[in-house]
């Protein structure tokens, strides 16, 4: 039945009065009425129509009220019966309740009982209509949260990266097939076992439990790090771990997931060894060939003329670019196995820049250049790696000398940042063009101008000291014009105090 | 003057060494090999060995720990060739390896014919 819907209502009675009287008055009231004189007819009519509502006469000739509406309760089990009874026959009435008759009026009624009677009954209707749309909704959302149950479920058992749930006690409540298989355990149910007792990895019982310990407000940020597991170790992952809350911001629990990474630091290993072997194996020949070339430009083996003093000098740059390079290519292959920072210590970074500006001084002399150094006094001491800091101010004041025009400047200048010490370096030279300032921080990258064509470079320096300085957490800016000169911008962490 | 023991698996070094210690009037005994150093540092007993650390049958860094343990070595001073080189770390490196071998001096490939001079003519004064 539609709750919209005009109430469609018949009158089974033989009085014609009380048919014609039902009728008109429930008809006053929208109800749509029909009527039949007898049982035979009222079972029939409700055979072919669309009735909600019957109003049944008891005493009737022919077919008993009794056994119309038995017939009716087995039939159509959903149709409301009201049965009408003569003023002395309680007794009837009380028994058609017994046989499903929804309720009952007796003759003689007045409009009004009338109406009543069969308004509650059609609030009956509308209550059974909603209860029934109420059954259906619930249905469908417990098949709804049936269906999200196995999708999540699913998608976590097909993920590729392991996935570890625990309770606030640091129990596993759930776990992935990836993360059995990436720790090797996967004879040994987890479900139920703490952390530790199941994984055995005191750094990841600690990051878990670390993000457990993440109460009150903080956002539910959680905690990443790279992890390595057995022993030697074999498999690498990052780990993400993230404190799961309710409403009130209360931990409840962690999830962790796993990310694989033992192929990519394979990868990145056999690329390491691959650079250092190779760059030994040509860095040996070479040494050779500069020490060799060097015996002839020294007059060590008898002389030689200007032309042939010029054209080695070239070779002996060349080889100075190569080697150079070589040298570079074994930095980064050493920063990039995260071997670079090999013992911090207190830096006064004005020291290490006089050093490197010291060592330009007789380059910069070739090209009449000025050093301007400016730094705070009060500077700030780092903690850093001394010769990586050294080989950032020589790499940048290399830089800065090599791509300079003639009597140009090299500003230099330290100053504090809260937690941090700035440092720039700005150089009046060529400048780079807005094409390539995103990448000159890119490996093997060389700005290809009619100027720098004649200047020796391995496209290495700048890539090294930028990952000096994110080895030091710290960051490398760029500021550049074309033909006026270029800054850059060093952000360095003062570090522990 | 003075003998100087060169050890070095690379002849073209050996070669240009043996040029620039010539010139300054220095004799020169050439070995190309960790193993044939050794024994010709206890035959020849020089005045001061130039040790190559990169060689295949025995690196300069055992090289040098024998002879600093060798009674009648001990007391040449060694100068250390590294070609392991290169500015961040392996300045450390070398460092700690110089220290632990005792060698006296060490310098990073290549090195200037003159600077190398210069070196063992300062390990020759000690």
């Amino acid at each position: 039945m539609n709750h919209h819907e005009v109430v469609h209502i018949l009158v089974v009675d033989d009085e014609k009065i009380i048919r014609d009287g039902s009728q008109r008055i429930l008809t006053k009231e929208g109800w749509k009425v029909e009527t039949a004189e007898n049982g035979e007819v009222g079972l029939e009519l409700i055979k072919m129509g669309d009735f909600q509502i019957i109003l049944l006469d008891l005493m009737m000739p022919g077919i008993r009220g009794m056994e119309v509406l038995k017939k009716i309760r087995e039939e159509y089990p959903k149709l409301i019966v009201i049965v009408i009874t003569g003023y002395a026959t309680i007794d009837n009435a009380v028994e058609a309740m017994k046989n499903g008759a929804y309720d009952f009026i007796s003759k003689p009624f007045t409009p009004d009982q009338l109406r009543i009677v069969v308004r509650r009954a059609e609030d009956k209707l509308k209550l059974e209509h909603e209860a029934e749309l109420l059954r259906r909704e619930r249905e469908r959302s417990l098949k709804d949260i049936a269906y999200e149950k196995t999708r999540t479920f699913t998608i976590i058992n097909q993920m590729a990266d392991g996935v570890l749930v625990t309770d606030k006690h640091g129990t596993i409540v759930l776990h992935n097939p990836a993360a059995t298989r990436l720790f090797g355990l996967g004879k040994d149910p987890p479900l139920g076992k703490h952390i530790f007792d199941w994984t055995k990895s005191n750094e990841l019982t600690q990051i878990v439990e670390g993000v457990l310990s993440m109460e009150g407000a903080n956002p539910p940020q959680g905690m990443t790090r790279e992890l390595s597991w057995g022993s030697p170790p074999n498999v690498f992952f990052v780990a993400h771990a993230a404190p799961v809350r309710n409403e009130d911001g209360e931990v409840l629990g962690s999830v962790t997931i796993f990310n694989d990474v033992t192929w990519f630091k394979k990868l990145d290993q056999m690329k390491s060894d691959f650079v250092e072997m190779v760059s030994h194996e040509l860095r040996s020949p070479l040494s050779s060939i500069r020490q060799s070339t060097s015996l002839i430009t020294d007059r060590l083996v008898g002389e030689i003329n200007e032309k042939q003093q010029e054209i080695l000098s070239r070779i002996l740059d060349r080889l100075d670019g190569l080697l150079l390079m070589i040298n570079n290519l074994l930095d980064l292959s050493r920063i990039e196995a995260g071997g670079l920072i090999q013992q911090t210590e207190k830096i006064f970074l004005p020291e290490i820049i006089q050093s490197a500006v010291e060592l330009m001084t007789p380059e910069a002399g070739k090209k009449k250049l000025h050093f301007e150094v400016t730094c705070d006094p009060q500077l700030c001491t780092i903690h850093a790696d001394r010769q990586g800091m050294e080989t950032i101010f020589t790499n940048l004041l290399t830089n800065a000398v090599k791509y300079n025009q003639e009597d140009g400047k090299v500003i230099i200048n330290a100053q504090n940042r809260g937690e941090f010490v700035e440092i720039k370096v700005t150089d009046t030279g060529v400048g780079i063009s807005k094409v390539d300032l995103p990448n000159i921080f890119d490996k093997f990258f060389r700005i290809r101008t009619e100027y720098t064509r004649k200047v020796v470079g391995s496209g290495l320096g700048l890539p090294l000291v930028k990952a000096i300085i994110e080895a030091h957490l710290g960051t490398i800016t760029v500021e550049s014009e074309f033909e006026k000169g270029t800054t850059f911008t060093i952000l360095l962490p003062r570090g522990i105090s | 003057m003075a003998r100087i023991l060169v050890v070095d698996d690379d002849p073209d070094l050996v070669e240009s060494v043996t040029v620039s210690l010539e010139k300054k009037n220095h004799v020169v005994i050439p070995a190309y090999g960790g193993i044939e150093g050794l024994e010709k540092a206890k035959k020849e007993k020089p005045d001061a060995i130039i040790l190559d650390v990169m060689m295949p049958d025995k690196n300069g860094y055992e090289v040098c720990k024998e002879l600093k343990a060798d009674q009648v070595c001990q007391n040449i001073p060694i100068l250390l060739l590294t070609a392991v080189a290169s500015k961040i770390s392996t300045t450390t490196y070398t460092h700690r390896m110089g220290m632990e071998t005792e060698a006296d001096d060490y310098v990073d490939k290549p090195v200037e014919p003159k600077e190398l001079v210069r070196l063992v003519e300062r390990l020759l004064k000690k």
